[in-house]
């Protein structure tokens, strides 16, 4: 399991490393943490002509920043900087939850946001937490800065639309609600999800929710959003029936594989289920504390 | 033959200069060229957590980085650990509570647990368990692992 | 024997003792030496190129771009292994099957996904990778067969036709009385067909390989990962067409066996060729994506159990016909045989019969593996018992205590001929009755205010631990004996070392064999060096599997001690100027008279008088050194009872295994710090095989689905239940000083528990549970089931 020959290459700033993907010609991939890269590389399932190491480029992609409503995160933070950072357990906490439940001690010290959302796994907690965020992906090129809605970012199971020669800078979250949940199931601890559930939203005064978003993980080719679910959560308040309505409407967004980890049927079976017991939990008790 | 990469690392306390492939695994690197044997590998897919070392001072998994990584980091391996006679006071708590069997998963633990008890974070058992889900061993069934960690980290006391 | 225990039981670091491990050190320090450490100057690396289909004929291979691959310095293919090797042997066959051939390279047809069908070796492991990459082959699939029902069907393709003319290997009936008879006149009889997954023992350590070939002097040194050095030595002479004195074989630490490490792969005859004609060494490690295809499978059957009771529920007869699955082909040791022996458990049955059947099937060669069909057939009978009991309105625990042999009842001679030793099986039972708070639960009910239902499932087995004398195993064709063998030496430094066969896996045999050589001797434990595993070093022995090897070994090294002491007792008594050795012993680090510690000479002075012959009686020869082999007369049965008490969710079939407790005997404990740790890790891969692991293969590609760490669910520190351990410690009159093996009972409850506790949960749903493993997807999918049933009038 040792990867094929690569050129490795470990650019100083951002412009090098722009620079080096253009020189590749779309062959050359972004090394950030390496944590579902470098088995792959082994495994001889991807097979660069190059490799460009941004581990260096910290000061330019390292930083979590607070301006005003936004919050932006560089491409290279890290999952263990984000469990700890006061930054995202004040604006983003269901972020913050979320980094717990991905992968264990190790790979959390040195995987990165941006490699997760790059990546694209269908079962990862990151992307699965960015589009229920709704955040926004931020890419570089040679040719300049572009900036993608996460809803038209995955595009497959591990594909996006990255182009080949552009680098993940950074995500960008808008405001988030502090009232929030995450449930995941996998086959074991650590496990990559059979079915996980993110929710968000803000109740008013009178108990009424808006901005509700519910993303799920697992059920589908990418993480995706239950609109028609979310939609009949908005501007209501919950109650029992309203909820087992909406747990049942999630099922127009899921379309699970059949794998080793659980058939289709029973994801099927268990989505309602769980986002039933996700709301329920979520309309009868306070904002996420951490 | 391939290009290879100069590289400058420290390595338990001392400048290593070496010459590295670009494809090759860190691990393969501690094991292969500098002879720390101490570092084990298991899968090369980050999932058994054998090759667990500490890269300026965190613990990451070393089959995940690439030799010419490594380049202007400090790595501590296994074999810093104990002092030039017996055992560090962690490495006597897995002996004490006969953590290890087979021995193999065992500098994955000790990395792990290492970097867990500078952390100087407040940890109960179900704490270290979950700390310590990033190494497998297939031997013991984990408890006396758990065990030693707690004692190390947060002294004798009895077990609830 | 066991009057010299009760004598000087008190001795530090002796038997009974919780010694502090002698392994310890150097594997905490990183010092330890397994097989990929071992790093000569000048070595090359090979890599395997394996076939991709689960069946399939090779029409042709193409080397030549890979050839020319700067760094490759050798390739091999399958049709020059089969000329110049022989046959790689199995240790255990199957008792009545014709023997299938099969080299380290296939030949026309591959029969399992992973099989080796070229070797390359390279400057580095990286660029034979890149030339495995560059061998074109051309292949042409043939039909398989996974499942090991179906390729007993007519129309399955026949995997060896030279040899068979269907994929069943053979037929293992055993039995006694009239169980047909017996069965037909019960007043109930419960049945079913029960599933066993495949699963693997997946030791840390990948298998390993490093073999040196000095042409001059003949010499073939090969450090591999392995259980059985001597054994291997063996089939490398055979296959390699050597004198077994051309080969040492060297075996240092082991990252774990389990079973998988039991004689010669492929791949282990291949890097010898590739050293013999390379006179470079050549190092070959596993990787893990390999290691789940080319390394032995474990457990994959289907049994189909029944048992008849009368109406008060005393089990009148018991019958199990299983047919287990080999894969493609044979295995360096042979597939699991033990489900036949203990299968009527720790009941008394009278009249029972049962019958293994042999599958081939498309898939990677079963092996043995921690248990050895002991799980297997106790998840089929305790699931029954549980069934047994609800059918006939009787508690599951009153059923069992009814059927279970007394005390006084061994030794008993179960159907399958097992000669059961000692021990109170229902003393056990009632201490895990009394641990868990059986009535209480009980009274408590099923329901919780959160909508879960509790449950509890009971658990009682046997286990068969070592073997039943040489004899027993020639008659049915092994190719090893039942003995261990160790030599002691006294050293200058009034130390002893000791020599043994048995590599160091994780078990602490160097620990265990100290104490028990400190214990008869009387010299301290710390002055014992334990040397293991090399065969130009150590006496020639069977090797560590089988819970074998302290039930011999413990013989081998009373005896080689007791001869060495004598013999050093005599010199002192000769030095110190006395008519006989009465009133002396060896305390510590020297000789010394009983009642007058001031006579004493040190060990060192005596060691160094025998080995240079100056000052030692003139009828001694000099040297001071022991070798004793020893071989127990029977096996030993192990036995316990467990409980499990799960809280299920009916909703989604999760559950949570709340309780989990163990009442076992193995009986006298060397070391009950080693004795608690091997039950706990073997429970650890207990619980794995019963609640997650399972090798899938898809059904229509016949492929692996789930071939890697990331996809295999082995359980992390994060996923097992309590556990709570307790014993009973009743010596066994058959090896000395009491023990049995201890080192695999921990993987035979998990199943059967969990299975029957999850049962009892849903009893309202009438859910029963015929596989494993025992998933929340399966749970629920039961339940389902059981709705449909009971929908249906």
């Amino acid at each position: 399991m040792k990867p094929a020959p690569l050129q490795y290459v470990r650019p100083a700033s951002v412009a090098e490393a722009v620079d080096a993907l253009e020189e590749h010609g779309g062959m050359a991939r972004v090394l950030a943490g390496g944590q579902s890269l470098v088995p792959m590389l082994g495994m001889r399932l991807m097979r660069p002509s190059a490799l460009v190491d941004i581990n260096d480029l910290g000061a330019e992609l390292g930083k979590i920043d607070g301006r005003g409503e936004e919050t932006v995160i560089g491409a290279l933070v890290r999952y263990s900087a984000l469990e700890t950072s006061p930054v995202i357990a004040e604006r983003l906490p269901l972020l913050q939850e979320v980094v717990r439940h991905i992968g264990d001690r190790q790979v959390r010290n040195r995987g990165t946001i941006g490699g997760a959302v790059a990546q694209s796994d269908p079962t990862g907690e990151m992307p699965l937490v960015c589009l229920t965020l709704g955040a926004r992906v931020v890419a570089r090129s040679v040719r300049g800065e572009r900036t993608i809605p996460i809803e038209e970012f995955f595009e497959g199971s591990y594909a996006n639309a990255l182009e080949p020669e552009e680098l993940l800078v950074g995500l960008r979250f808008p405001l988030a609600p502090v009232h929030c949940r995450f449930f995941e199931r996998g086959r074991k601890h650590n496990d990559f999800a059979l079915l996980s559930i993110a929710v968000a939203g803000s109740p008013d005064a009178d108990g009424r929710w808006s901005g509700v978003r519910i993303g799920l993980g697992g059920v589908n080719d990418t993480p995706v959003l239950a609109e028609a679910a979310a939609a009949r959560l908005e501007g209501r308040t919950w109650d029992t029936a309203t909820i087992a309505e909406a747990a049942e409407l999630a099922l127009e967004a899921a379309d699970p594989p059949d794998d080793v980890r659980a058939s289709a049927e029973y994801r099927n079976h268990l989505l309602p289920i769980q986002l039933r017991r996700v709301l329920t939990d979520l309309a009868g008790a306070e904002p996420w504390k951490t | 033959m391939e290009d290879l990469i100069e590289i400058t690392v420290t390595v338990n306390g001392r400048a290593v200069h070496e010459r590295v492939p670009a494809r090759m695994h860190a691990a393969d690197f501690l094991r292969g060229q500098l002879g720390l044997t101490g570092t084990h590998v298991g899968c090369e897919q980050g999932v058994c957590g054998m090759c667990t070392v500490l890269l300026d001072g965190e613990a990451v998994k070393s089959c995940l980085l690439l030799a010419p990584q490594l380049d202007g980091h400090e790595v501590a391996t296994v074999e810093s650990l104990a002092p030039d006679e017996g055992l560090a006071p962690l490495q006597q708590a897995f002996k004490e509570a006969h953590a290890l069997q087979c021995g193999f998963c065992t500098p994955g633990f000790l990395m792990t647990a290492t970097a867990l008890a500078r952390s100087g974070r407040t940890l109960s058992r179900d704490d270290i368990r979950e700390e310590l889900t990033g190494v497998l061993c297939r031997c013991t069934g984990y408890e006396n692992i758990v065990t030693a960690v707690d004692r190390h980290i947060n002294g004798e006391h009895v077990d609830v | 024997m066991s009057e010299t225990l009760e004598q000087t039981r008190t001795r530090a670091n002796g038997v009974g003792a919780a010694a502090l491990r002698k392994e310890d050190d150097r594997l905490l320090r990183g010092d330890g030496r397994f097989t990929d450490d071992v790093d000569p100057a000048h070595a090359l690396h090979m890599a395997i190129g394996r076939c991709p289909f689960p069946h399939a004929r090779i029409l042709e291979i193409d080397v030549s771009a890979a050839a020319e691959l700067e760094g490759v310095q050798q390739i091999l293919v399958g049709a020059e292994v089969a000329q110049r090797t022989e046959p790689i042997s199995v240790l255990r066959p199957v008792p009545g099957a014709p023997q299938l051939p099969y080299y380290a390279l296939a030949g026309e047809v591959c029969v399992y996904e992973g099989q080796p069908v070229v070797s390359v070796v390279a400057t580095s492991r990286a660029v034979a990778e890149d030339a495995i990459e560059l061998i074109d082959i051309d292949y042409d699939p043939l039909p398989h067969v996974s499942d090991v029902l179906e390729a007993l069907a007519d129309d399955a393709p026949v995997l060896h036709p030279l040899q068979l003319s269907s994929n069943l290997l053979a037929t293992n009936p055993q039995g006694n009385g009239d169980p047909d008879a017996v069965m037909a006149a019960a007043h109930i009889v419960v049945s079913d067909r029960f599933r066993i997954n495949r699963v693997t023992g997946l030791p840390m350590e990948p298998r390993a390989i490093v073999a040196h070939w000095r042409p001059g002097a003949r010499e073939l040194t090969a450090h591999v990962s392995t259980q059985v050095p001597h054994l291997v030595r063996m089939q490398l002479a055979e296959s390699l067409r050597l004198d077994e004195g051309d080969v040492r074989v060297i075996t240092s630490d082991v990252g774990g066996g389990f079973g998988l490490k039991l004689g010669v792969y492929p791949e282990d005859v291949l890097a010898c060729l590739h050293a013999i004609d390379l006179r470079r060494p050549v190092k070959w490690t596993e990787d893990r994506l390999e290691h789940f295809r080319a390394t032995t499978h474990a457990r994959e059957a289907v049994h189909d159990f029944a048992i008849g009771a009368d109406a008060d529920g005393r089990i009148t007869a018991m019958t199990n016909t299983y047919t287990t699955d080999l894969g493609g082909q044979n295995s360096p040791f042979g597939s699991a045989q033990l489900s036949s022996i203990v299968f009527t458990g720790p009941y008394r049955v009278d009249d029972g019969f049962v019958q293994r059947r042999v599958a081939l099937t498309n898939k990677t060669p079963v092996g043995a593996y921690r248990g050895y069909g002991q799980p297997e057939v106790n998840f089929a009978r305790e699931l029954l018992m549980d069934r047994l009991a609800r059918r006939l309105g009787i508690d599951p625990l009153e059923l069992r205590m009814r059927n279970m042999l007394a005390q006084e009842d061994l030794p008993w001679r179960n159907p399958a001929g097992a000669l059961y030793d000692s021990g109170d099986y229902r003393l056990a039972l009632q201490m895990v009755a009394d641990a868990v708070d059986y009535d209480a639960l009980r009274a408590a009910g099923r329901e919780r205010p959160d909508g879960r239902r509790v449950g509890i499932g009971l658990t009682s087995f046997v286990e068969r631990t070592g073997y039943a004398s040489a004899k027993f195993l020639a008659n049915r064709g092994s190719r090893y004996g039942a003995h261990e063998s160790v030599t002691l030496r006294a050293n200058r430094s009034g130390g002893i070392d000791l020599f043994t066969g048995v590599s160091s896996m994780g078990q602490s045999s160097e620990t265990a064999f100290a104490q028990i050589c400190s214990q008869v001797h009387g010299i301290a434990f710390d002055a014992i060096r334990v040397h293991a595993g090399d065969t130009g070093a150590t006496p020639l022995n069977t090797g560590a599997f089988a819970s074998r090897t302290l039930i011999a070994a413990a013989g081998a090294v009373s005896a080689a001690a007791t001869e060495l002491r004598d013999k050093t007792l005599r010199i002192a008594a000769h030095r110190l100027e006395l008519d006989d050795v009465d009133g002396l012993e060896v305390d510590g680090d020297a000789v010394v008279v009983q009642g007058d510690p001031s006579r004493r000479i040190p060990l060192a002075e005596l060691h160094m008088a025998a080995i240079i012959g100056q000052g030692i009686p003139v009828d001694e020869h000099p040297g001071l050194e022991a070798t004793a082999h020893f071989e127990p007369e029977h096996a030993a049965y192990a036995f316990g009872s467990a409980a499990a008490v799960v809280a299920v969710d009916p909703e989604t079939g999760d559950f949570e295994i709340e309780r989990f407790v163990l009442v076992h005997d193995c009986g006298t404990m060397v070391n009950p710090t080693l004795v608690d740790g091997q039950v706990r890790g073997a429970l650890a891969q207990g619980f794995g095989a019963a609640l997650s692991e399972e090798l899938r293969y898809d059904a229509d590609t016949g492929q692996l689905v789930n071939g890697s760490m990331l996809d295999y669910f082995v359980p992390t520190a994060a996923d097992l239940p309590p556990i709570e351990l307790h014993h009973t410690e009743v010596p066994s009159p058959f090896t000395t000083f009491g023990v049995r093996g201890v080192g695999e009972i921990g993987t035979i409850p998990p199943g059967a528990a969990i299975a029957n506790a999850v049962c009892d949960a849903l009893a309202d749903f009438d859910v029963q549970i015929s596989r494993l493993p025992v998933t929340p997807e399966l749970v629920w999918r039961e339940l389902q089931q059981a709705r449909n049933r009971s929908e249906t009038p």
